[in-house]
């Protein structure tokens, strides 16, 4: 009940979250090889001030096309664009969960179901996974269609690595949201808080001297650059013990929010 | 505290250091409606959100059906429809969705009842909730609360926003609910209504039932207290004060010796109108309310 009701009020912003991942994917495609062209004829991008985008500009310029194409992806899909999107949608979406029904004053009623605090999270936050996360595995995925129209070629399997990567980081977003969420009672707060923190984080991602401490360091060119290209395998990504784990770390971190969201929705009182 | 649908003892419930409960013992047997009235503040809220397990009390023990709310809300939930105070439905939704959504989560509805709120209520289904006016929301709260065949309702001012004919149409539903055996808990502030529907009322003051001798002495007081309406231009016979004018002119007064004899020493030609004896729930609440809270009656 609960969770064809949540994904009745989703459905459309999870279709429109589709669109502007895809929007943002196709032109970065399809202009690759004008953009690559050019690139060969400039030194500019290697040589600019900032480290991280200094190693892109080399990154992207590589004399190897199909390198130097996968880290154009890695960076405009990824890092940009889920990024970008994700983040957007992972607040609006995690705003709404329990903030909106106390502004609404729906929450009591809510509440009042014959049904567990537990399972009104759960119902309410599995709709809103899928409509986070599916959308940037099909928006990439759609990637591989689009890049043989330029007659380049990106793996189904690294793709779908970097996609479980870039989702586990958006949906370590959207638990805090949530957690967030439960704990508001304006949805404006809940926007305030998230928002902050997400701005606050840029800032530091973009500082080189607080750069590593900044989250967006778990979800930059970086990561994604060696999972395209083949560089990181898919053990090192989940295998905590032999490899960094990054992955497993994000969606570990994701699973203790939403514990922590319903110990404070088991508490919360009208 | 068995064969009682709601029975609590020395339940209490602070938020802070503000006290909302304060050692409220009450008993509901099953197919009774009790009524609860106090003014805002006094904690009719609080005791049903702490009857069905929405708060969590801070001492005492509490009982609904053999259930305690802070260990087995659900199962209390399961048997229980409450009525929020504050109408919370779903705007986004048409009031057929919200039905359909609200009932969805109970297995056995009441066809009869929903068919004659049905009719009474006469909503506009098919409309997105967002359109209704504040009466017809809550009429839509009340078909979601009431249409599920449970053994327990809680309904938090059922009545609110409700036209007097929609209230006494409410009033013939409840009251068919109650010869249906429900047992049913409600506040309300139409106090002359709940008087007429409930079995039994409990005055709820600053957290606490007010005491039934101390009801009882209210009520004595008030029926020596006449409420008279003067002729135009009429003033006030000796022999007796005015305690309050009434917002239709009708003065209620306290006489010196017996209200009796005073009234038939009144001329023919001054008084329009005279009631004695008939305890109006209204006077009742401000008498005690007035004995309550001096300073703030005062104010």
């Amino acid at each position: 009940m609960i969770a064809r009701k949540t994904w009745r009020e989703i459905r459309v912003m999870a279709l429109v979250y589709l669109l502007i991942l895809e929007l943002l994917a196709i032109p970065v495609i399809l202009l690759w090889p004008d953009l690559y062209g050019e690139l060969q004829k400039t030194t500019f991008l290697r040589s600019l001030p900032l480290d991280f985008a200094r190693r892109i500009g080399t990154g992207i310029s590589d004399r190897n096309e199909e390198v130097a194409y996968r880290n154009w992806i890695s960076v405009m899909l990824y890092f940009r664009s889920v990024n970008l999107a994700g983040i957007a949608a992972s607040v609006l979406l995690g705003t709404a969960l329990f903030a909106r029904e106390r502004e609404a004053q729906t929450f009591e009623f809510l509440l009042a179901r014959p049904v567990s605090r537990g399972r009104i999270l759960f119902e309410k936050c599995w709709p809103t996974v899928l409509c986070v996360a599916v959308p940037i595995f099909l928006a990439n995925w759609s990637a591989i269609f689009w890049s043989r129209q330029i007659d380049l070629e990106l793996p189904f399997g690294e793709l779908t690595l970097a996609s479980v990567h870039a989702a586990a980081f958006v949906l370590c977003f959207l638990g805090f949201t949530t957690w967030v969420s439960v704990l508001s009672r304006v949805q404006a707060h809940v926007a305030f808080w998230v928002g902050g923190f997400t701005i606050v984080q840029i800032g530091m991602y973009l500082t080189q001297r607080f750069r590593h401490y900044s989250v967006f360091r778990l979800s930059d060119f970086d990561w994604y650059g060696p999972i395209l290209s083949g560089n990181r395998a898919a053990w090192e990504m989940f295998d905590p013990i032999r490899g960094d784990g990054s992955t497993t770390w994000l969606l570990l971190t994701t699973v203790t929010f939403y514990a922590l969201a319903w110990r404070s929705l088991a508490r919360a009182e009208p | 505290m068995t064969g009682a649908v709601i029975a609590t003892s020395a339940l209490s419930k602070s938020f802070g250091e503000r006290a909302a409960l304060r050692s409220v013992d009450l008993t509901v047997q099953r197919g009774e409606l009790l009524g609860l009235v106090g003014p805002n503040g006094a904690g009719k809220s609080t005791l049903l959100r702490t009857l069905i397990g929405l708060v969590q009390r801070t001492q005492g023990r509490v009982d609904v059906m053999g259930h305690d709310p802070a260990t087995a809300s659900l199962a209390i939930r399961h048997a229980t429809c409450y009525l929020p105070g504050e109408t919370g439905v779903y705007h986004q939704m048409t009031g057929q969705q919200f039905l359909d959504f609200a009932l969805g989560f109970y297995p056995r509805h009441q066809p009869a009842l929903q068919r004659q709120l049905l009719d009474g209520f006469r909503l506009p289904l098919q409309q997105k909730v967002r359109s209704y006016s504040a009466g017809m929301k809550q009429k839509l709260a009340l078909m979601a609360t009431l249409i599920p065949d449970v053994d327990l309702y809680l309904l938090d001012e059922p009545d609110r926003a409700l036209d007097a004919s929609m209230r006494f149409f409410l009033r013939d539903v409840l009251l068919g609910c109650k010869r249906a055996g429900k047992t049913i808990v409600l506040s309300s502030h139409h106090l002359s209504e709940v008087e007429t529907l409930a079995d039994r009322l409990e005055f709820l003051l600053d957290g606490s039932f007010v005491a039934p001798e101390r009801l009882a002495a209210a009520r004595a007081q008030l029926r020596r207290w006449p409420r008279l309406r003067l002729k135009p231009g009429a003033s006030l016979p000796p022999g007796a004060r005015i305690l309050r004018r009434e917002p239709d002119e009708a003065l209620v007064v306290e006489t010196d010796a017996d209200p009796m004899a005073w009234l038939r020493s009144l001329p023919a030609d001054v008084v329009d109108s005279v009631e004695i004896g008939v305890t109006r729930l209204e006077d009742l609440y401000q008498l005690l309310l007035q004995d309550a809270m001096p300073a703030r009656s005062r104010a």
